[in-house]
């Protein structure tokens, strides 16, 4: 499944977003050429406004670009139609969002299987999976909460669980801390880079936090749909 | 499987998560199902008052005539011919049918009635009073006297006729009628008995003696009758039940069965109409309920927009978002079901039992050559709770549909975004 014959988790050529606007077209995203490695775990950084959100929602298949091609571990996404991006998504790809999204009528527990779920994923192996993941990430015993029950900071680990449950190659997480306050979004923080330490899964985020920024191993900045920085950056914290 | 029980569970639970909303549409389906049956009810009822109404005062449900009697209605075309049949045997068989509730023979003649100063054409008809009972209220409308026994002269006659020839229960009269051999049949009778159905034509022209009596005066053999009329177990089944019997009879002597679906057309057209008037009603009923629902499943679907985008970004296929949507109309659609039919039955059941009795409010009326009881009387059958409760799972289902599709169509990065 992962591709580790030297091919990209993620390569873009040439990506183009135009939305056709009144009174005059907006450029989203200009001309951006990327690649990102296996395990990498990458911050996009960049004001309001600057293409953040089109970029992954681009890269995770949810907009078609308007020129320019993605490819997710070698595959080509132009070339696949709805239904086949929505299983590589669903196989490929985990989404973390801004807003937690946690599905109201489910439990944490069941928002965490959703995808196995979804992949028919057995029982047993479900039940097994969610509970180490839970356990991993501090969210023992509130499996039966339903998210208005829980924190913000709670339900966007189980969002983060929801994305990385699946052993995804790729989680995309659109400003994940941007609703939580600094504590929790260090906590956070810290959950995804175990993550990315342990299970080699990548992690794209954006945000506008210097405090997150510090913590990614690159860092895109992105002005006005156009790289305008791309560096590698030294932990200030080690992952532990 | 385990991925469809989750989204019947999604569906389960967002119905749970406006009560208020879930309740409502329900009920509305609810009372739709309980207004559609009932609608069906009444007019059933109606429809089977209509049947008995403008049947049992003379004609009959069924009616057996030997197969050359009508429409001439000659005096010679007798059942069996010029020799008859063994009556008695023919009721017998008849009786014994299962779908034949009671049979009763009958001979008709035309003739005239004379009493002091007056004569009146009329149509004489020969019964036999015991069985007669069981299949027509004729003798039921009997407001004087009492009525002709058999071996004996004696007539009845409808009160227009008694007030037009100007006699009372006692007088005599002199029937006059053409004889089967030829000759004209002439007696002297005892009025004994008047009758008052309501119904002008019948109280003015028909005057009723014992069918031995009739035989003797008309020169006919007591195996010769014109007619044997029935009450069959399902009115409403009439024609199917007539076309059996005329099968059950066979051609030894050469019989007709006729339902009084061809005996009463208009009346028949009437029942028909009814019908379609039902068909109508249920209609309007459910497209009103489509509507209804679709709508509070809109607004339902429009609200969760989000969670549509989040399913889909997370890797599930645009049909399983709209089978979602469509189990809530299911879900929705069962709810409804027990509920309408908890509600329904116990409604029908009792209205059939003790049906409203607006005579206090209206009092009787005749049309169409019958008397009405102006009753709101509901009649059921499996049919039309069934298929109203069929109707009422399938306005759930489409209304689903449509809400189902848009739900479908939510572009995700767009309503993630709240665009
Ligand atoms: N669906 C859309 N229709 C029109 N304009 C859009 C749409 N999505 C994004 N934009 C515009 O594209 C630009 C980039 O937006 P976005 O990718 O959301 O940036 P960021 O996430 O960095 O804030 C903005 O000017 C925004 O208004
Ligand atoms: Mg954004």
């Amino acid at each position: 499944m992962i591709d580790s014959s030297g091919t990209a988790a993620v390569r873009t050529d040439d990506l183009w977003k135009v939305y056709p606007q009144e009174p005059a077209p907006v450029q989203a995203v200009r001309g951006l050429t990327l690649e990102i490695e296996h395990g990498d775990f990458v911050a996009m950084a960049g004001p309001s406004g600057s293409g953040k959100t089109t970029v992954l929602n681009l890269i995770g298949g949810l907009t078609r670009p308007t020129r320019g091609r993605v490819w997710i571990g070698g595959q080509e996404l132009g070339s696949l139609d709805d239904k086949k991006l929505a299983r590589l998504r669903l196989e490929r790809i985990g989404f973390v969002f801004q807003a937690y999204n946690l599905l109201p009528v489910l439990s944490a527990f069941e928002n965490a299987e959703f995808t196995l779920l979804l992949r028919g994923v057995p029982h047993e192996e479900r039940r097994a999976r969610v509970e180490a993941l839970f356990k991993e990430i501090g969210l023992e015993g509130l499996e039966d909460r339903r998210p208005s029950k829980l924190s913000g900071g709670q339900q966007q680990r189980v969002a983060v669980a929801r994305a990385v449950v699946g052993e995804p190659a790729l989680v995309l997480a659109d400003e994940p801390t941007a609703n939580l306050d600094s504590t929790t979004s260090a906590a956070l923080l810290e959950v995804m880079e175990r993550l990315n330490h342990e299970h080699r899964t990548t992690f794209v985020f954006s945000t506008h936090d210097p405090r997150v920024m510090e913590r990614a191993h690159r860092l895109i900045r992105l002005v006005d749909g156009r790289i305008d920085e791309d560096r590698r950056v030294e932990p200030a914290v080690p992952a532990r | 499987m385990a991925e469809d029980h989750l989204w019947w569970r999604v569906a389960w639970r967002n119905l749970g998560r406006n009560r208020g909303r879930t309740l409502i549409t329900t009920s509305a389906l609810a009372f739709g199902y309980l207004s559609a049956v009932v609608m069906v009810g009444l007019t059933d009822g109606m429809s089977a008052e209509l049947v008995e109404n403008g049947t049992r005062l003379l004609i009959g449900q069924a009616q057996v005539h030997a197969s050359d009697y009508l429409p001439e209605r000659s005096m010679y075309r007798t059942i069996g011919g010029q020799n008859g049949v063994d009556v008695a045997d023919l009721l017998e068989r008849l009786e014994a049918h299962p779908d034949v509730r009671a049979a009763a023979p009958r001979l008709y003649g035309g003739g005239l009635v004379s009493g002091g100063e007056h004569t009146e054409a009329a149509l004489l008809l020969g019964i036999a009073p015991g069985r007669e009972r069981h299949v027509t209220t004729l003798l039921g409308h009997v407001t004087e006297g009492r009525a002709p026994a058999s071996g004996s002269r004696e007539v009845m006659i409808g009160v227009e006729m008694a007030r037009q020839l100007g006699v009372g229960v006692g007088d005599e009269l002199v029937l006059v009628a053409p004889a089967a051999d030829g000759s004209m049949g002439n007696d002297l009778f005892a009025l004994v008995g008047i009758f008052d159905t309501g119904t002008p034509g019948i109280d003015a022209s028909y005057a009723v003696l014992a069918l031995d009596e009739l035989q003797r005066l008309m020169a006919m053999d007591p195996g010769r009758i014109h007619e044997v009329a029935l009450t069959v177990s399902r009115p409403v089944d009439t024609p199917a039940i007539a076309e059996a019997l005329g099968a059950y009879l066979g051609s030894d002597p050469p019989t007709e069965v006729r339902p009084w679906t061809a005996l009463r057309p208009e009346l028949a057209e009437s029942v028909a109409l009814m019908d379609s008037m039902n068909f109508i009603i249920v209609l309007i009923i459910f497209a009103m309920a489509v509507f209804g629902v679709a709508n509070t499943m809109i607004i339902g679907t429009f609200e969760r927009t989000r969670e549509f985008a989040v399913v889909r970004a997370l890797g599930s296929s645009t049909g399983n978002v709209a089978r979602t949507v469509v189990y809530e109309g299911i879900v929705l659609g069962a709810l409804a079901l027990v509920a309408g039919v908890a509600m329904t039955w116990p409604i029908l059941v009792w209205w059939h039992r003790a049906p409203p009795d607006l005579s206090a409010l209206v009092g009787g009326f005749s049309w169409s050559g019958a008397q009405w009881r102006p009753v709101l009387r509901v009649e059921y059958s499996l049919e039309g709770p069934v298929l109203s409760a069929l109707a009422l799972f399938l306005t759930a289902v489409l209304a689903a549909l449509y809400p189902a599709w848009k739900a479908a169509r939510i572009p995700p990065a767009d309503a993630l975004a709240g665009r």
